[in-house]
């Protein structure tokens, strides 16, 4: 890094702390800011430093949000019996755009793996039962990863909501839409086959 | 199936050669320490992704250069394959017909591969691990939601022993466990059926390979041999519900050792010559036959499998063989099967009847000899 001036190659720097973010894309980053105008440059700044500030969890799903509670929780078109269960936030928002879904989100910003020390309470699990119970949720969707931790965190959730009594549902492991049969790969295939649904 | 060329560039003593195959038969003829090996190390690197002598990649790589390249053609009964491996740096990259595979393991598959080398003495009377490792290679091979279950189950073990210590130590209720018993006992069972399905055919080749091997005399007996009481007549329920009554019946024996005691990790194959079970007791010569009565019957089984013999790769055999030993593998393998020989010299070889290319070797350097 000793090419270039200080400043410079302290920005370098610090772009390449970013997840995803190597030395080369860093100073083609770092050129590009430099192009930039200056009023540009200084919204850049000011969102970067303004999203920690200006960013809370909500306190009944654990999504970020600038109010709390979130605009999904505060949605008064939303179905409240529908809790659908999530490891993170990002994957709110790969639901959300499915538009298919109207009911409200728990994040549990992670999921159960005693290898990496997480177990139920490390992540946000505790709230869920007085929320179900509070709100009389009718139905919760586990749509934690479908990888063995998401299922071990999916499994123990329902084990908690068993004295319940309520509906609990896990989502499916399917094969993508639109694509053809021959071209999914055999692991998608052989679950979607376990998984099969009788047509009704 | 067959590999109809090969091209290496930095690899190990190889710095470029370019090399067509015979269809059946390959002799790959040099002194010790030229470089024959790691011409068949090269074979079955394209054919699973990874060597069979060492996990270091770079130790793959010639010597001061910092990558290496590999290319072969791929002829199968239905289709051609353009298989190549580029190592540059750490990053291994993988193409089939020139697309980039996404995972290096989605290589499995398009050229089979059965190796017999010494070392395979071990897979009759080295430890378990051998043994999993030979059934799980193989499944593998031909099926690969075998591999993805097998990683999953071993990612439960992994995370249940953990868990198991924690308890030991107070530091996590004993109920956290159910939550791993589920998923141990339904991806363990998974991965059980499939072995006991596999084995059900190996069985019955083995006995036969085993019987032809010795004139008769010995019969060999292969059975899956697990804590579990189960066998190839049992129903995956059966073995599910031995399963988990057996983790439930131990559960303060594994939380004071702090591991997962019994599954498909800790599983092995019996193999029991003429009522003796050879992986203990057997004499040098029969666990010689039997290796090679395994390897074999490997073989057939993938044949039946995938529909096509895969190719076949003897890494110095020939000086661990009797006569008798040697001419009947040379004969099982005659114009059906792709076979690389590696020998030292050509004299037991030289009665071959079958179409042949020669290949010797002499450091890094390969000159065929008609």
């Amino acid at each position: 890094m000793d090419y270039y001036a200080r400043p410079l190659a302290q920005l370098i720097g610090q772009l390449t702390k970013l997840p995803g973010i190597g030395k080369k894309t860093a100073q083609r980053l770092a050129f590009y800011i430099i192009e930039m105008d200056q009023a540009e440059v200084n919204n850049l700044a000011n969102s970067i430093s303004e999203v920690q500030e200006n960013l809370t969890y909500c306190s009944k799903c654990h999504n970020l949000t600038q109010n709390d509670p979130c605009h999904i929780c505060n949605d008064p078109k939303r179905n409240e019996q529908l809790v659908c269960v999530v490891e993170s936030v990002k994957d709110i928002v790969a639901m959300e755009k499915t538009g298919e879904y109207n009911g409200l989100y728990h994040v549990l910003h992670g999921a159960i793996s005693p290898i990496d020390g997480v177990g139920p309470d490390d992540i946000e699990i505790k709230d869920l039962l007085p929320r179900v119970r509070e709100d009389e949720v009718e139905e919760i969707i586990l749509a934690t990863d479908p990888n063995v931790e998401g299922e071990a965190t999916a499994a123990y959730i329902s084990q908690l909501m068993k004295p319940l009594g309520i509906k609990v549902t896990r989502i499916a492991h399917g094969l993508p839409v639109g694509g053809d049969l021959e071209y999914a790969d055999e692991v998608t295939l052989s679950k979607a086959l376990e998984g099969r649904q009788e047509i009704e | 199936m067959y590999l109809s060329q090969l091209f290496l560039n930095n690899f190990r003593n190889y710095s470029e050669e370019y090399l067509q195959f015979n269809p059946n038969l390959n002799l790959i003829i040099g002194d010790n320490a030229q470089g024959k090996t790691n011409l068949l190390e090269a074979i079955y690197l394209l054919g699973t992704g990874n060597s069979h002598r060492t996990n270091v990649n770079s130790e793959l790589v010639n010597w001061e250069e910092n990558g290496f390249y590999l290319k072969g053609e791929l002829i199968k009964e239905t289709q051609n394959y353009k298989l190549e491996i580029k190592m540059q740096g750490r990053s291994k990259e993988i193409r089939v017909n020139n697309n980039k595979l996404e995972k290096n393991s989605d290589l499995l598959g398009y050229l089979n591969i059965i190796i017999f080398s010494p070392e395979d003495l071990e897979l009759v009377k080295g430890s378990p691990s051998r043994r999993r490792k030979f059934l799980n290679l193989e499944l593998s091979q031909i099926q690969p939601y075998y591999k993805h279950t097998l990683k999953e189950y071993d990612q439960v073990v992994k995370q249940r022993n953990q868990l198991l210590k924690k308890i030991r130590d107070a530091n996590a209720p004993q109920e956290m466990l159910e939550v791993w018993d589920q998923q141990l006992v339904d991806l363990g069972t998974k991965v059980i059926v499939k072995r006991l399905e596999a084995l059900e055919k190996l069985k019955v080749l083995a006995r036969l390979m085993q019987r032809k091997l010795t004139n008769g005399a010995e019969s060999l007996k292969l059975q899956y041999d697990s804590k579990l009481n189960i066998d190839g007549d049992s129903s995956k329920e059966e073995i599910k519900t031995e399963f988990s009554s057996y983790i439930q019946r131990k559960r303060k024996k594994e939380i004071e050792r702090g591991v997962t005691t019994v599954g498909p990790h800790r599983d092995d194959i019996s193999l029991v010559v003429n009522d003796v079970d050879v992986r203990k007791y057997g004499s040098q010569g029969q666990q010689r036959t039997t290796a090679l009565a395994l390897k074999l019957s490997e073989l057939e089984f993938m044949k039946s499998e995938i529909g096509e013999y895969p190719v076949l790769l003897l890494d110095d055999v020939f000086s661990e063989l009797d006569n008798k030993r040697s001419n009947y593998l040379l004969e099982t393998i005659k114009n059906k099967i792709q076979t690389f020989i590696t020998n030292t010299n050509l004299k037991r070889l030289k009665e071959l009847r079958q179409n042949h290319n020669i290949y010797r070797i002499k450091k890094g350097s390969v000159t065929e000899v008609n």
